[in-house]
């Protein structure tokens, strides 16, 4: 069977994304952390660059890869006085490791067994990237779940201000110096 | 139009899901477990690009799949920055202290 | 069929209310009463609305949805239907109850708008899971709900066990709903769609059965987790036990519920109609294993608690278990059970935790040890409680005991081993009379010794000091807890209850029952003695007059039957 040079761009992505993901995962330093995490996040945009969803590859770079992982590392750099500092062991247990295998069988699996889909049409030659089909959906037939994102984000933005948000009064104090 | 097989991409994101899912069950850090989170939020958000391209749906039935993935996309993040300020918050209430290790969780 | 704008009146008042609460903290008006008030209102005029709509009350005029928009299915990702307008309706009494009684806590915070306004917003989330028609507007109102709560669990700020409970709840929050969307993901490959009404067709495409079946799975461990169902609990009791004790009462009273209800509308159309034929099994057993273990294992650990709040905390998860039964069973006579338990459920938890905060400003310790003789010196709390734990053990003449005879008639009359759930359930609530007897025996039969009452209300602070080690089931993890118990009294016993508590008058010495109450009423605070009271009496005349609420529910669940295809 041949396989095409898309394809086989995204087996090698693809395989880029799981060992970046695994990197970071089990790597000990959690600043190697952050930076495969931004890894993983940039090769997944290539991904969907390749599946021809450009809107979302930069989407996915320009959030995830850019905004969460920055987002991650600052907080790592306020959290941990030595940023650089070693966490402690890694305490991988057999039975979290056989359910984690077990459940990537089942799904490995179900992808084998998945049923013959016809692939989705072809976007029309005057919008070759079907976005302005998908700001049509997104903001006209499923406006209903952006709303609904718009409420997340406000009650996510009154909490973060309101965690975040300036505060001594001589309770705190106390504590602290507790 | 793609010519990837849907398989593959099925299987990337099940490879991810495990793996996310591993993550979450062994690490003990704050910053680690969310990233693992964030790792399985991803393998769901490829998971609905890869059924936008391929699915049994109505002619037009795979822009839904990429209108979930942008909404996705922005939930993550607006989670990750709620979770930061929490952490924050913890931060500045301890002080000193290396909250890193004060919130070392039992799962 | 066009929604017209105004059925959506109970969400925008939600709406409203969280916007004017913010806008208040931006102008600088924090007292309690005004916050607070603007908050009670808007709820009340909201619960009328549904009231209304469900014909319950007389007083229409706030009637907004129409009633052939009750029957016409789906519109987009919406959908109005008698069992969602009913769920709203307890869902909202929730959130009223929690609004209402927090109008007694200490006066004048910084934290007082935050605190409304997120309430606003997690009761905007969980109104929207009863409109829901497609599994991802029902994720992502979860999520609306799940964000207000993680910080709300958060919101004083000065506690770190608080913060830390929010950070737990947090990450398992995320992580459930991460796996949630990957099991849509899987339902949305499966069929192509995300309406929910889809649930109920056999995917198309030949095999797509099983892609559904590992979706509706993972959607099951999601939402597990926001209902504590058991094998995904562990998070529930350390997030009450951290939470301070209204927010605790919202968890357990509000959003549970939201998280029954958005299992209802996923799992039930599916079990009933899809998989009759295939592999219908999986699901039933499924669901049927986790309310078995959850109702088991939440009353074992609740018999081995030792302070009130973990005790209730548990207690909590094994009633979640009741309310799953009537999910396994997936008839009408289960639904309507599930109905009818939610209610008793939001009036049991929501009054106790209540209780639990009303004693906490007192200056009574956490333990349970601590509530001794309590009946003596708050006569008409306690009745109260002790009505409201009564109906938790499934007591007749009580709503709980209601409630629970008709999930396991339910479990009873459908055929098949579902007796088995029944069987379990019974023996399970003659298990929880053990633990809830204990506290009742606590504080009627032993006589307090009148120094130590007068010395625990006089110096509240101290008596919450001198405990410190008054939970030792809490895990490592909260590893700084005896820390902790400093930063944990200077907001649950502010100056101004402290100075009340100093009154020279001792209420034993008094033998006038009036002058007693009055006093009794003073120290609680007027709302939230009102709140306690009214969710035992509301209890009991359900409980011995149940039959408008069973009308109800069954009309609701019958309708919900009869819209499936």
């Amino acid at each position: 069977m041949s396989v095409d040079a898309a394809t086989l761009a995204f087996l090698l992505v693809g395989i880029a994304a799981f060992l970046a993901g695994a990197l970071a995962l089990l790597s000990r330093e959690i600043v190697h952390t952050v930076i495969y995490i931004g890894g993983f996040f940039a090769s997944l945009g290539v991904v969907y660059f390749l599946l021809s969803a450009p809107f979302l590859g930069l989407l996915q770079l320009a959030v995830y890869a850019g905004a969460v992982t920055i987002l991650l590392m600052f907080a790592v750099m306020v959290i941990k006085r030595r940023i650089f500092a070693r966490e402690a062991v890694l305490g991988i247990k057999a039975p979290t490791f056989i359910l984690a295998l077990l459940v990537g069988a089942v799904l490995l699996d179900l992808a084998q067994r998945v049923p013959a889909y016809a692939s989705a049409p072809a976007c029309p030659a005057s919008d070759p990237y079907c976005v302005s089909l998908l700001a049509q959906n997104l903001f006209l037939d499923n406006g209903g779940w952006l709303l609904l994102l718009g409420f997340v984000m406000l009650s996510a933005l009154a909490g973060a201000v309101h965690l975040a948000r300036e505060w001594r009064t001589p309770a705190v104090r106390k504590i602290r110096e507790d | 139009m793609t010519t990837i097989p849907l398989v593959d991409l099925l299987s990337l994101s099940g490879a991810l899901f495990a793996l996310g899912l591993f993550g979450v069950l062994t690490r003990r850090n704050f910053i680690l477990i969310l990233i693992s989170v964030e790792v399985i939020m991803n393998a769901a958000i490829l998971n609905f690009v890869a059924f936008s391209l391929f699915s049994p749906g109505p002619a037009a039935g795979g822009i839904p799949g990429q209108s979930i993935a942008v909404i996705l996309i922005g939930l993550a993040a607006t989670e990750v920055a709620v979770g930061l300020a929490i952490v924050l918050a913890l931060n500045r209430l301890r002080g000193t202290l290396n909250v890193a290790e004060a919130i070392q969780l039992k799962l | 069929m066009i929604v017209p704008i105004s059925a959506y009146l109970p969400e925008a008042l939600a709406l409203a209310g969280a916007l004017l609460t913010f806008l208040m903290d931006a102008a600088g008006v924090r007292q309690r009463s005004v916050v607070g008030g603007f908050s009670v209102l808007f709820y009340s005029l909201a619960l009328l609305s549904v009231l209304g709509d469900l014909s319950v009350v007389p007083f229409t005029l706030f009637a907004t949805v129409p009633s052939s928009l009750l029957s016409a299915g789906a519109v987009g990702p919406i959908q109005f239907t008698p069992l969602g307008l009913l769920w709203q309706a307890i869902l909202l009494s929730a959130a009223l109850l929690v609004a209402f009684a927090s109008l007694s806590e200490a006066e004048g915070d910084r934290e007082v708008p935050i605190f409304y306004g997120l309430l606003a917003l997690a009761t905007l989330g969980m109104l929207l899971v009863t409109l829901s028609a497609d599994l991802i507007f029902l994720l992502l109102s979860v999520e609306i709900t799940g964000i207000s709560t993680y910080v709300l669990v958060a919101y004083a700020r000065k506690d770190p066990r608080a913060l830390e409970a929010s950070m737990k709840f947090y990450l398992i929050g995320a992580l459930s709903t991460a796996i949630s969307f990957f099991g849509a993901s899987l339902i949305y490959g499966a069929y192509g769609s995300t309406a929910l009404a889809r649930l109920a067709d056999i995917p198309p495409g030949g095999n797509g059965t099983q892609m559904a079946l590992v979706g509706l799975g993972l959607l099951m461990v999601g939402l597990g987790f926001k209902v504590t169902a058991v094998p995904f609990h562990m998070w529930a009791v350390d997030v009450y036990d951290g939470a301070p004790d209204h927010v605790s009462a919202f968890l357990a009273a509000g959003s549970k519920k939201m998280g029954i209800f958005a299992m209802i509308v996923v799992f039930v159309a599916a079990e009933d109609v899809v998989y009759t034929a295939s592999s219908a099994w999986a699901l039933y057993v499924a669901l049927g294993g986790l309310a078995l273990v959850t109702m088991t294992v939440g009353n074992i650990l609740a018999l081995q608690q030792r302070t009130m709040k973990r005790m209730l905390a548990y207690s909590s998860i094994s009633q979640a278990g009741y309310l799953l039964i009537g999910l396994a069973v997936a008839s009408p006579a289960g639904l309507a059970g599930a109905t009818i338990q939610a209610v008793a459920h939001v009036l049991m938890k929501g009054g106790a935790f209540l209780f639990v905060a009303a004693m906490a400003t007192l200056g009574i310790g956490s333990r349970i040890e601590d509530y001794r003789g309590l009946g003596h010196s708050h006569p008409v709390t306690t009745a109260s409680f002790a009505v409201l734990l009564l109906s938790l053990a499934g007591i007749p003449l009580t709503l709980g005991f209601v409630g629970k005879f008709y999930l396991f008639a339910s479990a009873v009359e459908k055929p098949g081993l579902f007796v088995v759930l029944a069987i379990a359930g019974l023996l399970n609530s003659a298990a929880s009379v053990f633990y809830y007897a204990r506290v009742l025996r606590i504080m009627y039969m032993v006589e307090p010794p009148a120094e130590a009452t007068s010395e625990r209300r006089w110096t509240p602070a101290v008596a919450h000091l001198a405990d410190p080690g008054n939970d030792p089931s809490a895990p490592p993890s909260s590893a700084p807890s005896a820390a902790v118990a400093v930063g944990e009294s200077t907001p649950r016993a502010p100056a101004k209850e402290a100075a009340r508590s100093l009154d020279p008058i001792t209420p034993l010495s008094r033998s006038n029952l009036g002058m007693r109450l009055r006093d009794e009423v003073r120290t609680i605070g007027i709302a939230r003695w009102t709140a306690i009271v009214l969710c035992a009496a509301l209890t009991i005349i359900l409980g011995i007059y149940p039959t408008p609420l069973i009308d109800l529910a069954n009309h609701a669940a019958n309708s919900f039957f009869s819209g499936l295809p």
